[in-house]
């Protein structure tokens, strides 16, 4: 852990923005470079030692769930907007599409965001006690899927207008939209309706129609729920192109990275493109057919989507979507 | 399309409505640290395992339409934005599952979104839903938020809502220095956020806090993203019709200029 750095939290974050400032120039003065990062669980291993058995003033600073974005942003030199977005597991793709609006609102010109969480005995023994971990292996979309396993992760993207990049860019972001279930604080919606409304948000903000997705990067966490949700709102969204239309879930390689899951999936479906190939659904062998879309199961797909649709659900009836377009 | 401040509910641990506040909190609080607000007496089944978090934020969308003379049916539906902020409300339920007394359905009513989700649920809320973790610039951030989404016609109407608990976790609170100069003062409050012909609300960084800001310190004390919900109390109570609206946190401050109604509620 770098020196000064007091949490893994922020530690991880800011390996994550060292990662991002090796491959982008942040070229931008310091007051115009916002920080948004997602998280839905920030800063509960500080609160769990400050409660516990470090009674400094420092500690309890630590312990506020938007401490690590203030760190990055100090070890960034960002001195524009520092925000926090915690929206469960759709915190990744809030904090995106909160970025993209400082930016076209001319609050900042570059924008570092993206979504982050660390794994502590906290999130294992809330999760554990959900009973939503499974005991085998993550399977999205497969008739025998019995659970999630976490991950720990956090990724960035630098988000700048489009007139103001320079080099090489890995795609766009189109447009995005959120939702609330209003529904259950525990699960979602049990016909999706907050998840339809964000991706139709979405979609009509990137004015994209369904039928022109190309590719689609599911939440797809491997419960039972979640997964036929997802798939019957994706069926009403995309219409008859549904099971024409390539849907993943990276979770079964990754495991679930609650905050840094949506930002994950963004630089995945970006990096899907620019590569031409969309990688598998881990852990997807046997259909279900209560779900029944194209999951990619088995190897890479040899596709170079255009435009994209990344889908975000969590706690709190959180619904995230993002419309993405490659470079 | 602009934003005006149609409502403004705000409960503390002074009581509700800006009319609530002492002159001074510091001297008015006697030396308490911590100024709390009461578990809240909402009726129904389903509060039954909520946290007295989760019912502030209810209670405070209640005290909103009741200053804005709307019913609940007013705010129902997709067109409503929802734009949670809190610095440090989610304290409480995390302490609670850390030292074991909550039960194993207890853990995602730890996270931020539970309040803002039971709030949702009342209410009947299913548009728009970001929910922010900072303090007064948060606020400042979910208000410039909701004036964009209804500029863009994205919503008919915006809640931005605040709550802030200090109670169930007083000794580590009290102990930071950031808290100084206490008292620390609990506070649930929500603003209604309506379409006018106006021009958009700006979005700034602040060089120094405004009269509203200092006001709502020296007078409801240490409220974190409550502050400037409680400055926009302020003004409307004040009959200002544009409310200047700063915010300071970890060294970074933000602004907003709103409109502000005086008349009744059209949303």
């Amino acid at each position: 852990m770098a020196a000064g750095i007091r949490s893994r939290a922020a530690a991880l974050l800011i390996a994550a923005g060292a990662d991002l400032r090796g491959r982008a120039r942040l070229g931008a003065a310091p007051a115009r470079i916002a920080v948004v990062v997602g998280t839905a669980l920030g800063g509960v291993e500080e609160l769990e030692h400050a409660l516990d058995h470090d009674p400094t003033p420092r500690r309890a600073f630590d312990a506020l769930y938007d401490a690590p974005g203030h760190a990055l942003a100090d070890w960034l030199g960002a001195r524009g907007p520092v925000l926090t977005v915690s929206a469960a597991c759709a915190s990744g793709a809030t904090a995106l599409g909160v970025g993209a609006d400082l930016l076209r609102e001319g609050a900042a010109d570059l924008v570092v965001a993206g979504g982050y969480d660390v794994l502590c005995r906290f999130v294992l023994r809330g999760f554990d006690a959900l009973r939503s971990l499974t005991r085998e292996r993550v399977r999205p979309f497969d008739r025998r899927r019995s659970g999630l396993l976490l991950g720990e992760a956090a990724g960035l993207v630098l988000l700048a207008r489009e007139r103001d990049v320079r080099g090489p860019r890995l795609g766009r972001l189109l447009g995005h939209g959120s939702a609330s279930d209003a529904s259950h604080v525990a699960a979602p919606d049990p016909n999706g309706r907050g998840l339809e409304a964000a991706i139709r948000a979405a979609l009509a903000a990137a004015d994209v129609a369904p039928g022109d997705l190309d590719f689609v990067s599911a939440h797809g966490t491997g419960t039972p729920l979640n997964d036929r949700i997802e798939t019957a709102v994706l069926r009403r969204v995309l219409g008859a192109r549904a099971e024409a239309i390539p849907v993943n879930s990276i979770k079964g390689a990754l495991g679930h990275t609650m905050g840094a899951a949506a930002a994950l999936e963004a630089i995945m479906c970006l990096l899907a493109a620019r590569e031409g190939l969309i990688p598998p659904t881990a852990g997807f062998e046997e259909p279900d057919p209560s779900c029944g879309l194209d999951y990619v199961p088995g190897t890479c797909r040899a596709v170079r989507p255009r435009l994209m649709l990344s889908t975000s659900l969590g706690f709190g009836g959180c619904n995230a979507a993002l419309v993405l377009e490659r470079a | 399309m602009g934003a005006r401040v149609a409502g403004v509910g705000i409960l503390t641990g002074w009581g509700e409505g800006p009319a609530a506040l002492p002159a001074e909190a510091r001297t008015a609080a006697a030396g308490r640290a911590v100024l709390p607000i009461d578990r809240p007496a909402l009726d129904g089944e389903r509060f039954r395992r909520a946290t007295r978090e989760c019912l502030l934020g209810v209670a405070a969308v209640q005290a909103m339409l009741a200053d804005a003379g709307l019913d609940r049916a007013a705010i129902r539906g997709e067109r409503t934005a929802l734009l949670f902020v809190t610095a440090a409300a989610y304290g409480a339920s995390n302490a609670e599952f850390l030292a074991g007394r909550a039960g194993t359905l207890h853990f995602p009513y730890t996270a931020p979104s539970a309040l803002s989700g039971e709030v949702a649920i009342e209410f009947g809320l299913t548009g728009a839903y970001v929910i922010l973790i900072g303090g007064a610039p948060a606020t400042i951030d979910a208000l410039w938020q909701a004036s964009r989404l209804l500029a863009e016609g994205r919503c008919d109407r915006a809640l931005v809502l605040v709550v802030e608990t200090f109670e169930e976790c007083e000794a580590l609170w009290r102990r930071a220095r950031w808290t100084l100069p206490l008292p620390l003062v609990e506070t649930a409050a929500c603003a209604l956020l309506a379409q006018s012909d106006g021009a958009p609300a700006a979005y700034r960084a602040a060089a120094a806090p405004a009269a509203l800001e200092t006001a709502a310190e020296t007078r409801a004390g240490r409220t974190l993203a409550g502050a400037p919900l409680i400055a926009l109390g302020l003004a409307r109570a004040a009959g200002e019709s544009v409310a200047r609206v700063t915010g300071t946190w970890r060294g970074r401050t933000a602004g907003i200029d709103l409109a502000v109604a005086r008349e009744a509620a059209r949303v």
